[in-house]
Formats: C-alpha cells, sequence, structure tokens
C-alpha cells in the first residue's frame, strides 16, 4: 500500500521497507532488543567491570561459602581476591571490619566466586561471535555455490545439488562429538587471538560449514527463478558477462533472502553453541559462552550432573537461559518482520 | 497408482544411495585422522608402538589391505545383514589369530532403544500438538493463543539436558512417581529382570516427556499457523453453510490439511531428533544408538573403533532414510498431487543432523 500511496515521491526500496517494518509494532520491538543485546553483549561486560570494580575473570574466595556454593543474586561481598587463611572449622576467616565490599548483581558463578552478570554479558559476546561468525562462513560457501547452481543449471546443479544434499545428510551431531575429541587441539588454536578467544573460529567454522547447505539451496531457488527474467534476457541481449550480470543484476535481488535467513540462522547459532558447550567441545573453559555458563551448572554429556537441592543454584542456569530465551525469540520474530516488511505483496 | 509406487522406488534408490555415500565418507574421515588401529591389537604397550607392533597389527585387523578393497568388503557383507566385528576388546590368540566380538549383539538393542524413544516420543509430540495448535489456530491473537505460543517457546530455549536433569529431579527426585533412569525391553526376556508394556512405558516417559518439551514449540506453530490459514477457506464456508458442528468442521476439515504439514515437519526432523536424543539418553542414562556413538568417538584414547562407528552410522542413516520413506508414502496416501507432480523437493533437512 504505501507504494501505491506514495508513487509520487521517488523513494528507495531500503527507506520503504524500513517503513513498512516501522509500522510492525512487535517487529522494532523485536530489533530494538536485538540491538540492545547487541551493545550489551559487545560494550556491557567492560562497561560493567568499571562501574561494579571487578571484571569477569576476578575470583572472589568469599563469593562461595565453606560447601563451595556460589553467593545469590545483589549480595555484597569482601573485596579480597585472596581469603585470609581459615577458621577452626574450616571456614574462611572473616574479614576486618570497614573491608571495602564489591556488588555481585547476578550471585557468584560457582565455586571460584566469579560475577555472573559480567560472565553472562562477556558469554554473551562470545556466543554471538560464534553464531554471526557462522552464518558469515555459510554465507560465504553458500553464495557461491549456490550462484553458481542456480545460473548456470544443468550439470553444475546437479553436482551441487548432490554435495548439498549429503551435508545434509550427514551426521553432523555425532562428527562435532568427533571433532571435539580428536580435531579441537588442532583447529582449537586457529584463533585470531588478539582479537577472538582461542576457539571461536574454529567453532564457527565447524557451524557454517556443516550449516551452509541451507543458504545454498536459498540462493539457488531464488536464482532458478530469476534466471529466465526478462531483465536477465535483455542483460545478455546487450552482452554482459555471466559475472556481470550474477553481480549487478541478481546479487542485489538475493539480499532480502539473506537478511531473512541471517537473523534465523544466527539465533539457530546460538541454540548449537549451547548444545556444543554440553558436548563439551568449544572454546576453552574460562572464555565465558552462554552455553558454557549452563553446563557448568548441569554437567557435560560425557558426565551429566544429578540435581542436588542442597546446592542447587538457580540464578546460575535462570540468566544464561533468559539471555538465550530472549536473544532467540527476538530474532526470530526480526526476520518474520523483515520478510514482510521487504516482500510488500506478502500476505500479512 | 503405478505412478506413486515409481515416485516411492525412486526416493528409496536415491535413501540407498545416502547411505552408501555416509558409509564412505566415515571411511574417509576416518582415514584422514591419525588413529591407530593397531592399539586395539597390543592394548598394554607403551604410549608409542614400534613398527612391527603397528605393521602386525594392522595386518591381524585386516586394514592393511587397499582402502577400496576394505570399502567393498565391508559394503558386500553389510548389504548381507553382517556389521562384522569389534575392535575393542579383541584378544592375539597365538600370535597369528585375532578374537574379535560380533558388533550385531551390541547394536541391535541400542537400536531398539533410539526407535522407542523416537517413536513414543513423536506420538506425544502429536497428542500434545495437534489439540493445542488447533485450539490457538481458532483464537489467533487472543490471551489463549499468545499463552500456549509463549509456554511453547520456553521448551526450545532450554537445552534437552536441562529439560531433562529437571523433570527426572521432580517426578523421580521429589514425588516418586517414575523410576528415575534405565531401560527395560518391552518383551520380558525369559531370563527375567525388568521388561514388559507397562515397565517399558513407565521407564521411558519422562525421555518422552524431554522430547515433546523439546519439539512442541514446532509443532504448535505449525498447525496454529496452518489452521489459521484453512479457517477461511472456501470448504470450510461450504462445511459451515451446510450446518457441521464447529468440531466437526475443526476435526474433518480443517485438521486433515494440516496433517499432511505435520507430516513434512516429521519428515525433516529426523535426523535432529536423533541428534538431540544423544542428551536425553545421557540425562536418563539409556544406552541408545547416539550415546553408543559418543562412547565410540570420544572413547578408547587415541584409536577409533571403525567397525562399531561404520555400524552407528549405517544403522542412523538408515533410520533416517526409512523414516523419510515411510513419511513419503503417507505424503502419497494423503495428497496424491505429489506423486503426479514432478517429486517433493527433498526439503527434508534430511538424515542424521541437525542439532539444536
Amino acid at each position: 500500500m504505501a507504494a501505491v500511496r506514495n508513487s509520487g515521491s521517488h523513494r528507495s526500496p531500503s527507506r520503504l521497507t524500513w517503513a513498512r517494518l516501522c509500522r510492525d509494532r512487535w517487529s522494532l520491538g523485536a530489533l530494538c532488543v536485538v540491538v540492545a543485546i547487541l551493545l550489551a553483549s559487545f560494550a556491557g561486560g567492560p562497561i560493567a567491570s568499571r562501574i561494579l570494580g571487578h571484571n569477569g575473570y576476578d575470583q572472589f574466595p568469599y563469593a562461595a561459602s565453606i560447601s563451595q556454593k556460589p553467593i545469590g543474586p545483589w549480595t555484597r561481598v569482601p573485596a579480597l581476591l585472596t581469603g585470609l587463611g581459615n577458621t577452626a572449622s574450616g571456614d574462611l576467616t572473616p574479614p576486618p571490619a570497614g573491608t571495602k565490599t564489591t556488588l555481585f548483581v547476578f550471585g557468584a558463578d560457582g565455586p571460584l566466586g566469579r560475577d555472573e552478570l559480567i560472565r553472562v554479558l562477556d558469554g554473551g559476546k562470545t556466543s554471538l561471535e560464534i553464531a554471526i561468525g557462522g552464518a558469515l562462513i555459510a554465507l560465504l560457501i553458500g553464495l557461491p555455490l549456490g550462484s553458481l547452481a542456480g545460473y548456470f543449471g544443468g550439470a553444475v546443479d546437479a553436482v551441487v545439488a548432490r554435495i548439498t544434499e549429503w551435508i545434509m545428510a550427514f551426521p553432523l551431531m555425532l562428527f562435532l562429538v568427533f571433532a571435539s575429541v580428536q580435531l579441537d587441539h588442532r583447529l582449537g588454536p586457529i584463533g585470531f587471538g588478539w582479537w577472538l578467544p582461542d576457539g571461536v573460529f574454529a567453532e564457527a567454522l565447524l557451524i557454517g560449514a556443516f550449516t551452509s547447505f541451507y543458504p545454498t539451496r536459498l540462493v539457488r531457488a531464488q536464482l532458478l527463478q530469476l534466471r529466465n527474467a526478462e531483465f536477465v534476457e535483455s542483460a545478455e541481449m546487450v552482452g554482459a558477462s555471466h559475472w556481470w550480470i550474477l553481480r549487478r543484476h541478481l546479487l542485489p535481488h538475493l539480499v532480502p533472502t539473506v537478511l531473512v535467513w541471517g537473523a534465523i540462522a544466527i539465533a539457530t547459532n546460538i541454540l548449537l553453541e549451547v548444545g556444543l558447550s554440553f558436548i563439551g567441545a568449544g572454546v576453552q573453559v574460562s572464555t565465558a559462552t552462554w552455553g558454557s555458563l549452563l553446563s557448568t551448572t548441569w554437567g557435560t554429556l560425557l558426565s551429566p550432573q544429578n540435581y542436588n537441592s542442597q546446592s542447587f543454584t538457580p540464578w546460575q542456569t535462570i540468566f544464561p537461559s533468559f539471555a538465550i530465551l530472549l536473544a532467540v525469540v527476538s530474532l526470530n520474530q526480526l526476520s518474520e518482520g523483515l520478510r514482510r516488511a521487504l516482500d510488500p505483496w506478502a500476505a500479512r | 497408482m503405478t505412478r506413486a509406487l515409481a515416485f516411492l522406488l525412486r526416493r528409496a534408490v536415491a535413501g540407498f544411495f545416502t547411505i552408501v555415500v555416509m558409509i564412505t565418507l566415515t571411511f574417509a574421515i576416518f582415514w584422514a585422522t591419525p588413529t591407530q588401529p593397531a592399539r586395539f591389537v597390543y592394548t598394554s604397550a607403551g604410549p608409542a608402538l614400534s613398527s612391527y607392533q603397528i605393521q602386525h597389527g594392522n595386518h591381524l585387523l585386516g586394514v592393511d589391505r587397499p582402502k577400496v578393497e576394505q570399502w567393498a568388503h565391508y559394503v558386500t557383507h553389510l548389504l548381507r545383514g553382517d556389521f562384522g566385528n569389534g575392535w575393542d576388546g579383541a584378544r592375539v590368540v597365538g600370535n597369528t589369530k585375532l578374537v574379535e566380538f560380533p558388533i550385531a549383539p551390541f547394536v541391535e538393542p541400542a537400536l531398539r532403544e533410539t526407535l522407542s524413544l523416537l517413536l513414543g516420543g513423536a506420538v506425544l509430540v502429536l497428542l500434545l500438538s495437534i489439540p493445542l495448535g488447533a485450539f490457538a489456530g481458532t483464537r489467533i491473537g487472543s490471551l489463549g493463543d499468545r499463552t500456549v505460543s509463549l509456554v511453547a517457546l520456553i521448551g526450545i530455549c532450554t537445552h534437552p539436558m536441562v529439560i531433562g536433569i529437571l523433570v527426572r529431579s521432580l517426578f523421580a527426585g521429589r514425588v516418586h512417581w517414575l523410576p528415575p533412569s534405565g531401560y527395560c525391553p518391552l518383551i520380558r526376556s525369559p531370563a527375567g529382570g525388568c521388561g514388559g508394556p507397562v515397565d517399558w512405558a513407565t521407564h521411558l516417559a519422562m525421555p518422552w516427556l524431554t522430547f515433546a518439551l523439546l519439539f512442541l514449540a514446532l509443532y504448535i506453530r505449525m498447525v496454529r499457523t496452518s489452521v489459521a490459514e484453512t479457517m477461511h477457506s472456501d470448504y470450510v464456508r461450504t462445511a459451515r453453510a451446510k450446518g457441521a458442528t464447529e468440531l466437526r468442521v475443526i476435526g474433518r476439515h480443517v485438521l486433515p490439511n494440516a496433517a499432511l504439514r505435520v507430516l513434512t515437519m516429521i519428515g525433516m526432523e529426523i535426523g535432529t531428533a536423533i541428534g538431540v536424543s544423544i542428551y536425553i539418553e545421557s540425562a536418563f542414562g539409556l544406552g541408545g544408538l547416539a550415546s553408543l556413538a559418543v562412547r565410540a568417538m570420544a572413547g578408547n584414547g587415541a584409536a577409533l573403533d571403525l567397525p562399531l562407528i561404520l555400524a552407528i552410522v549405517f544403522l542412523i542413516s538408515a533410520v533416517v532414510v526409512v523414516g523419510n520413506l515411510v513419511v513419503d508414502s503417507f505424503y502419497v496416501f494423503f495428497d496424491p498431487r505429489t506423486a503426479i507432480g514432478a517429486d517433493r523437493a527433498p526439503t527434508a533437512k534430511a538424515a542424521a543432523g541437525g542439532v539444536i
């Protein structure tokens, strides 16, 4: 409708899309949540560290009780990084009066006594790096393969279709278990250590490679439809090369598809990363991710932990789960909203 | 009819090739990994095997033959239904002969456990998602609709392992209604022990519930959308005009249409379901294919038990391929258009794949 109403003024398609997205309350809300999560993950950790006066790696002995049960949310803890010796009963000597304290907003993360809030924020950074990196790598593989298959068709298409089918059929879960045990020590160090923590790149690579069949199929289907469109024919007629047609005439048509897929893919990759943490694969234990925060309480596949009401610390499950829930739900909603906004004729 | 059969036959052939490719890939990956099969023969040797030990061990296991020959040997035996012998636990007799254990007795019970988990879980998902989806789909946007959708979402955002342990601590730890873990065969063995339909169902009730909670969101959403779309179609209006009750309209005219989409979805998700069952089996101490696979791949230090892994990969791909074939034949039955038109696009995120 917007296109018709504004037919007098020339507005670019991206402006129109933006206008349609803004009119969709739920999707706009989802977009705001996604932006907030990105900001909180990439900038929240350092900011919170500055405000609270400690970072996510500092271990506070006073943040865990004698039974190694961490303290709960919104507790003040003596700001001491080493204990003051033990009393006769084995408990830590209480600090002298007037010791400075530091606030643990989400409580502590386990016997080590690190700040759960900062670890959730930092974990978001690592999780999103893996999720976004995985989606980019999948796109990097899927876009050329899918374009070739869709544009040239015939034998090329048949080969690509078979390869994607096999990747789809591959027992990914089993391969990941295998990779975590057999390949981790080789892939792990391929980090860009100064920028990404160890293991992040390897994990993104594994996830990206095995989910690349999805963009491949999408791009292929889209190009199959457009291959015989009139604007392609006319470009051919004036002597444009294949490369030129692909790049200038067809690639722009893929942007909506890729955007809609991208939001969903990042959501799925976040869940995949959680799954990998439960296998015990992935990044170093000291690096927090949303998955590893959960698996520290619940154990991994090979050593599941049992529930014990004495030592159970609900905040360690609730906060990371809530972060995952928020990210996944808002990304899904955003993808849905994008799909509707990008296609003016789509059924509402 | 012949068209439908031809369609199914084509799918079956494609499925067969998928299985062969999976086996070939497993071979390739195995040989690309730095692993020492000879370790299975010289179990008590030090950290490094001597070159004689490696040669002799490989010879006894038969891995010194050309790789293509090994592959052909394996596939021909598999076609005869023979999984061969596992390497783990092999014993050397008189320095020239190897006593190995056949694999079949290992993997068959595991297959039964996996199938019990998957089938029961799928039935529970359908039993819950169809009524709830129809409920939400007939009143889109209402409070009831939003509640159902939101509650279902929680299932996919919490990891199955967490759900599993929570369910277990509730039903087995707190109220003691159900046995906490383990598996009992459906048919009681004459030797005694637990078994029979009741033991089978009570032991699997919690794994089924965990499984259902995980997949519920997806299916409720699917049924809901489908029902909401169909409610406005002409034939539903016709049925209403003829005076059919609301229950009959939904039961006879709307839901069968949704069934098609649910079927497609089930086909797509079989692989994911097997992947997820790794976590569920781990949380409830079941010994299905997935946990067998984890042990085979993570287990023995640097050495991988190739025949066992091959058998597991074969069975998992077979479950997925056969499952998809069953879905396809239902499809032909429900919606004859598929067989007449081109092949249903292999929507399947097929075989043993996806992860949650």
